[in-house]
């Protein structure tokens, strides 16, 4: 197995993000995102499938009125994380291919992973985002609603811990 | 397409930086909520003090202009009740969307799992939609600021912000030298 | 650990000296206090109608000032009831107490707006202006449109005010609807969401 070299130091690495944030501002007067990106996706997903359920639903309509929501500027953002991480996770050494039968993960935990999406989706899209476009961008902001958000977030993450402590030994 | 050009380099530094920092790992993540490890935090607060202190000094000294830049609209209901509902699909599986992107990156499979469970809760609210609708639209208060919310000038928002953050940091730091 | 250390003194630094500054924006000016004014735009607190400055001046409004923001030349024409000639350029050395109503308009309302934005730059947060200035003054005030599917008693107020004034109401035709004036926020940004 690869030498794996050990994680950044956080605070360092979250003055690193805060900065790519700052440049996100400066070159395109909005924050980051990412639940936006799956919006963008399943919307696409969804008008491919059935075209008449995705024009009654003002949510899909949302996402398909600026171009293709394959090509979303959120979209390709998100692309670039994929890559940005692999490589990082590459070049370290960090890639844990878990894939494989002897490392993966307990099927609960997949379970657990599936319907903590499943909440996440629903959270994000009520609330028109999610960590990283509303909790960081909007918090860099002091938008109320972004506070609101993260103020919840952990708060139920706190109040859940317990209940889900056989997941996490 | 120099939109799009601008959007996949900000990904890339994104990605990079979040799978540094290790959050592309669910039980390192998940850790935050067992006062385990304290990544999350110190990350977010990190990147958010630094984006606010950058937007507010680059403001002052020229080279931006806070007021032309978005600020999420505040929706009052939803965005609480979505909170609450996220908490709790963050701490089962570990990961938010953003890192769950990162996970599947460094080949774990709990990231396809999250991301699967991701488009399907999204899907679920698009097909639901005309039904939450009102809910969806209630307490709307447009791009509302702590500084709108509270009358204070906008510097004086910031120096609590930042004393806040800094105290939550410093207070997470001591916890952790006295183990 | 002594980079973390630098980082929050840092951090600590830029944030404590950010209320000592001043509001940060280019298009700033001396004492401009864009939120304040921006949500009184919002909430609809910086101006009043034709129709309730009339009011107020029938009703004798104590403290009541209604300032004509005009040249000279222009006050000798049509002007507002116990209306004072105080031209845009002169505004800025006026003194209103605070207990005043100060009410702005001009010929059509533009230059009123302008005027309360000065206003309000100067710490004067106590005026209003009146959007549509004089051609609102004629048609709400002296020459209404009385609504068709109005009440009975709603149209006599509205034709008893235009008489004390010295106007006659018009029986009109069509409901006069409502114009919204939606607030331009002169962002061309395509919102992409989060």
């Amino acid at each position: 197995m690869r030498a794996l070299r050990p994680y950044a130091e956080p605070h360092a690495t979250g003055v690193c993000l805060g900065l790519v944030l700052l440049a996100c501002f400066a070159l395109t007067g909005q924050g980051l995102g990412a639940s936006g990106a799956f919006a963008s996706v399943a919307s696409g997903i969804a008008v491919a499938v059935s075209p008449e359920t995705a024009v009654h639903s003002a949510y899909f309509r949302s996402y398909l009125q600026d171009g293709s929501p394959w090509t979303a500027w959120l979209v390709v953002e998100v692309m670039g994380v994929l890559v940005g991480a692999a490589a990082s996770a590459a070049l370290a050494g960090r890639t844990r291919l878990t894939f494989v039968r002897a490392v993966r993960p307990s099927s609960s935990r997949l379970f657990a992973g599936v319907a903590g999406g499943i909440l996440m989706g629903v959270g994000a899209a009520l609330a028109r985002g999610c960590t990283s476009g509303l909790a960081l961008s909007g918090g860099a902001l002091l938008s109320v609603g972004a506070w609101i958000f993260m103020v919840a977030l952990f708060l139920a993450g706190f109040l859940a811990a317990p209940l889900v402590r056989r997941l996490w030994p | 397409m120099n939109d799009l050009l601008i959007a996949g380099g900000i990904g890339v530094a994104f990605g990079w930086a979040l799978e540094c920092a290790g959050l592309g790992d669910p039980p390192k993540l998940a850790g935050q909520f067992y006062l385990r490890d304290f990544t999350v935090l110190k990350v977010m607060l990190s990147a958010m003090l630094t984006a606010m202190l950058g937007v507010f000094w680059g403001g002052r000294f020229g080279m931006l202009d806070p007021g032309a830049l978005y600020v999420p609209e505040t929706y009052l209901l939803p965005q609480l009740v979505g909170g609450l509902v996220f908490g709790l699909g963050f701490v089962l599986s570990g990961l938010c969307p953003g890192t769950s992107c990162v996970a599947l990156a460094s080949g774990r499979v709990e990231g396809a799992a999250t991301m699967l469970g991701l488009f399907a809760g999204v899907l679920l609210v698009g097909l639901a939609f005309p039904v939450i609708a009102p809910f969806y639209r209630a307490t709307p208060h447009g791009p509302l600021t702590l500084q709108r919310l509270t009358g204070l000038p906008y510097g004086v928002v910031v120096a609590l912000v930042t004393v806040i953050a800094v105290s939550m940091l410093a207070w997470i730091a001591k916890r952790e030298a006295a183990r | 650990m002594r980079l973390v250390r630098g980082l929050g003194i840092g951090a600590l630094a830029m944030g404590l000296a950010a209320p000592f500054t001043g509001n940060p924006s280019r298009s700033q000016q001396r004492g401009l206090d864009l939120d304040s004014i921006a949500r009184a735009i919002d909430e609809g607190t910086d101006h009043v109608s034709a129709r309730q400055l009339a009011e107020w001046i029938r009703d004798r409004r104590p403290g009541l000032r209604v300032i004509d923001v005009r040249s000279p030349a222009e006050f000798h024409g049509d002007v507002i009831p116990t209306a004072e000639n105080v031209p845009i350029d002169q505004l800025a050395r006026s003194r209103f107490a605070p207990d005043q109503t100060v009410v702005l308009y001009s010929q059509e309302g533009a230059h009123a707006g302008q005027a309360w934005v000065m206003l309000r730059s100067l710490g004067v947060t106590q005026a209003v202006f009146v959007p549509g200035g004089l051609a609102d003054w004629r048609e709400e005030v002296l020459s209404p449109l009385l609504p068709v599917n109005g009440s009975p008693a709603e149209r006599a107020r509205i034709a008893a005010l235009s008489h004390y004034f010295g106007g006659s109401p018009r029986i009109g035709g069509e409901q006069e609807g409502e114009v919204a004036g939606a607030a331009q926020t002169g962002r061309n940004l395509r919102r992409r969401g989060c």
